[in-house]
Parts: C-alpha cells; structure tokens; sequence
C-alpha cells in the first residue's frame, strides 16, 4: 500500500530516509515544476534548477513542516521563495512591469496569436496576479492556502485573482467564444 | 458568453494546461545532492551501552564488590509477600505511564 505524505514525513524525520524523501519529490515533482516553470516564463533549465533547490530545502527544514497545511502547499512556499530570491538577484522582482500593463490595457496591441495561447497570456500578467491564479485555478489551493504561501493577506489574493481572472478573460474572449 | 460559463471554461483550460511533468531522472538528481543520512541511532546505541557499563564497573568496584546485593537480596527475601507485590505493582504502572507518555509525545511530533 503507498504511503501518504505525512507517513512519509515522519520516517524522514525519524529515520532520516533518503528513500522516504525520494518517494516524496518524485509524488510533487511534476506540480513544483510545472508551477517554477509558469513562474520563470518556461525558463526550463532555471525552473529544474530553483526546483531542486526546493527540494534540497524542504529536506533540510523539514523539522520545522509542522503539519498545520497540505506538504504541498508548505512545498509551493519554498518554492516561491526562492522564485523570488532568484528574480532579486536578477533584479526582476515582482512588480508591473510597464510593458506589460501597456499591452494590458489595449488588447489590441497584443499579437493575436497569443490569444490562442492561454500561457502565452498567463505570462502577460504582473506576477503576483500570475502567481495567485497559477495556485488557486491551475493548482487547485484554496485562498487562505495560497495566502500562505505567498505570504500576502487573504484579501489581497482574491483581488490579484479576481483581476488576474478578469483580464485572462478579456485576453482570451475571443477564443472562449469559439 | 454567460459570466459563470466563462469562469468555468478558464479554469478548465488552465487545469488543462497543468500536464504532469515527468520526472526523467529529477529525483535522482535531488537525492543525490541530499547531505548523507544521519548516523546518530547507531552512536546514541553505543554512547549508551559504554555509559551502562561504566556504571557498572563504577558501582561494582565502589560497592565492595557487589555486596549490597547480596545484602538486598537478603532484605527481599525477608520481606512480607504482600508488601514485595505491592511494590512490583507500582513499577510497573510507573514504567506503562512513562511509556504511554512518550509515545503520545512522540506521535504529536511526527503529526
């Protein structure tokens, strides 16, 4: 029988098992990278990367994993945050980017063939907004989930998914119709 | 197009989007940038075992060669057998409770 997450938690903590740990990264693997991948723009090499250092992390620390959330959602912190620390130290952090809102605006000016392409207008919205929607509607986290992983006041996510929603569907309205 | 239809079908498509990833030899690659596995159980068994039987060795050579044991042992057997029960009793409900508490202590923090 598989064992569930908080099983295989304890024996890490316990035993300090590798093979326990493995059976983890290879359960969250795909949702980890999958969300660094949305996050870095498709930057695969630098999702794998910040996916591994997330792993190695969540090893490290996972005495403090108190069970109090999902082990997934406790992941999609760290992983978040070195998201983060890597976009300061490229000095990309979060914020709009002007460009970005411009095409926003007008729609217009945004090339049509990135109306058929639903990643192509998740990678127009600022991040926190892109973040928000990527746990909540991709990944399937409740709000007060993603709150906490995005370390931002429950209120403040449902604005940046609202908004985010709202102009995903303005974005892609022609293609919805269809 | 309908406001809720239109929510529905985002959210679709964006689960949609979600492919699972496959995995292509990224575990192995964690695991193996992993610090290696603790050896702490191994050495707490063997601190513990020299600890017992330097106390021994202590306690023999400080005790006369064990003889209040022999002693004891007298003691014991001079002993009513009601009162030698009672004691085995209280033991052991001391020794259940200490183990009770530790494994509830223990399960509280690995839950």
């Amino acid at each position: 029988m598989p064992l569930n997450d908080a099983d295989l938690v304890a024996r890490v903590l316990v035993d300090d098992d590798h093979h326990a740990f493995a059976e983890l990264v290879r359960n969250h693997q795909s949702a980890v990278r999958g969300l660094l991948r949305q996050l870095t723009r498709s930057d695969l090499a630098l999702a794998d990367d910040l996916a591994q250092e997330t792993f190695l992390r969540a090893y490290k620390n996972i005495r403090s994993f108190r069970g109090e959330a999902k082990f997934s959602t406790w992941l999609y912190r760290i992983a978040y945050n070195c998201f983060r620390e890597e976009a300061r130290k490229r000095k990309e952090l979060v914020g709009i980017d002007e460009s970005q809102l411009e095409a926003e605006q007008d729609p217009q000016t945004v090339d049509p063939a990135l109306r058929h392409d639903l990643m192509q207008a998740l990678q127009l919205l600022p991040l926190h907004e892109r973040s928000a929607i990527l746990l909540c509607c991709q990944n399937g986290l409740s709000h007060d989930e993603a709150a906490r992983v995005l370390e931002i006041p429950l209120g403040t996510v449902k604005t940046n998914v609202l908004r985010g929603r709202e102009k995903l569907k303005k974005t892609l309205a022609a293609w919805s119709t269809t | 197009m309908d406001e809720q239809l239109q929510e529905d079908w985002l959210d679709r498509r964006l689960r949609e989007e979600m492919v699972y990833i496959d995995d292509a030899g990224f575990t192995a690659r964690v695991v193996q940038s992993l610090p290696p596995a603790r050896r702490l159980h191994s050495y707490r068994a063997l601190i513990l075992l020299g600890v017992t039987l330097l106390a021994s060795i202590v306690t023999y050579l400080a005790s006369d060669g064990g003889r209040f044991l022999v002693v004891a042992a007298y003691r014991l057997a001079a002993m009513p057998v009601l009162f030698v029960s009672l004691v085995a009793i209280c033991c052991t409900l001391v020794m259940t409770a200490a183990a009770a508490s530790a494994a509830w202590t223990n399960d509280r923090r690995i839950r």
